[in-house]
């Protein structure tokens, strides 16, 4: 199993990534994922984190696959 | 006749604006935001004053989420055409980071469909805002009730 984690922003500057792979067999779903990478970084845990999978935004449920994209972030703040 | 871009360069606003002029309209309305020097704290209230912006896109998502934005607009308005352009990196006071031009046959749509876009915009599209102060710095996050 192969997953791209993409961090942007605030993530990126508390992981100190902006791309990751991970070959992770334990994380099933989205919700999962996320909480290896808060325990892997602990600095995610100050964060408010949303995410998105293959470009479309998540909530947790959602299945982890081989050679998903998956990006981690704060709630947007564009415009 | 729709667009929607993502550039590290200044934007033309009227070149966003005269891209969408069909000839079935009669007005285009065009939102011009740009960085603000003076932004007031959600939590404290205290007032803060901004040197530059840096503006950060995960890009690919960013532009399949304002087409949706312009696909939902345009069925939502009676409205013709739109134009979406947003600016990342680093902009300074009162540089332009996002241009919305909607054109309509009557400027009443025109002017509710520009609102509701930017409202979605900062709703939806991944694009990340950081405020850099004299004596620091700041990723801002979006309202948590607004999540998508």
């Amino acid at each position: 199993m192969s997953i791209t984690i993409l961090f942007f922003g605030a993530t990126a500057d508390a992981t100190g990534n902006r791309k990751i792979i991970l070959n992770e067999k334990g994380c099933s779903n989205a919700g999962d994922l996320v909480e290896y990478l808060r325990q892997t970084y602990p600095k995610l845990r100050l964060l408010r984190l949303l995410f998105s999978i293959n470009q479309k935004h998540a909530n947790g449920d959602e299945a982890v696959n081989d050679r998903d994209e998956i990006a981690i972030f704060t709630a947007v703040s564009g415009g | 006749m729709d667009f929607c871009e993502i550039t590290t360069e200044p934007i033309d606003i009227t070149g966003v604006a005269r891209r969408v002029v069909p000839p079935e309209c009669g007005a285009t309305v065009t939102l011009d935001g740009y960085a603000r020097k003076f932004t007031k704290s959600k939590e404290s209230g205290e007032v803060r004053e901004t040197e530059y912006l840096v503006y950060e896109a995960y890009e690919q998502m960013a532009l399949k989420e304002m087409r949706k934005l312009v696909d939902q607009a345009k069925e939502q308005f009676e409205i013709s055409s739109v134009g979406l352009v947003h600016r990342t990196g680093r902009l300074a006071i009162g540089e332009t980071s996002v241009v919305i031009s909607v054109a309509a046959p009557h400027r009443k749509a025109a002017f509710a469909a520009c609102e509701w876009l930017i409202l979605e915009l900062k709703r939806t599209v991944p694009i990340w805002k950081k405020e850099v102060y004299a004596d620091g710095e700041k990723w801002i996050e979006g309202d948590a009730e607004q999540r998508p």
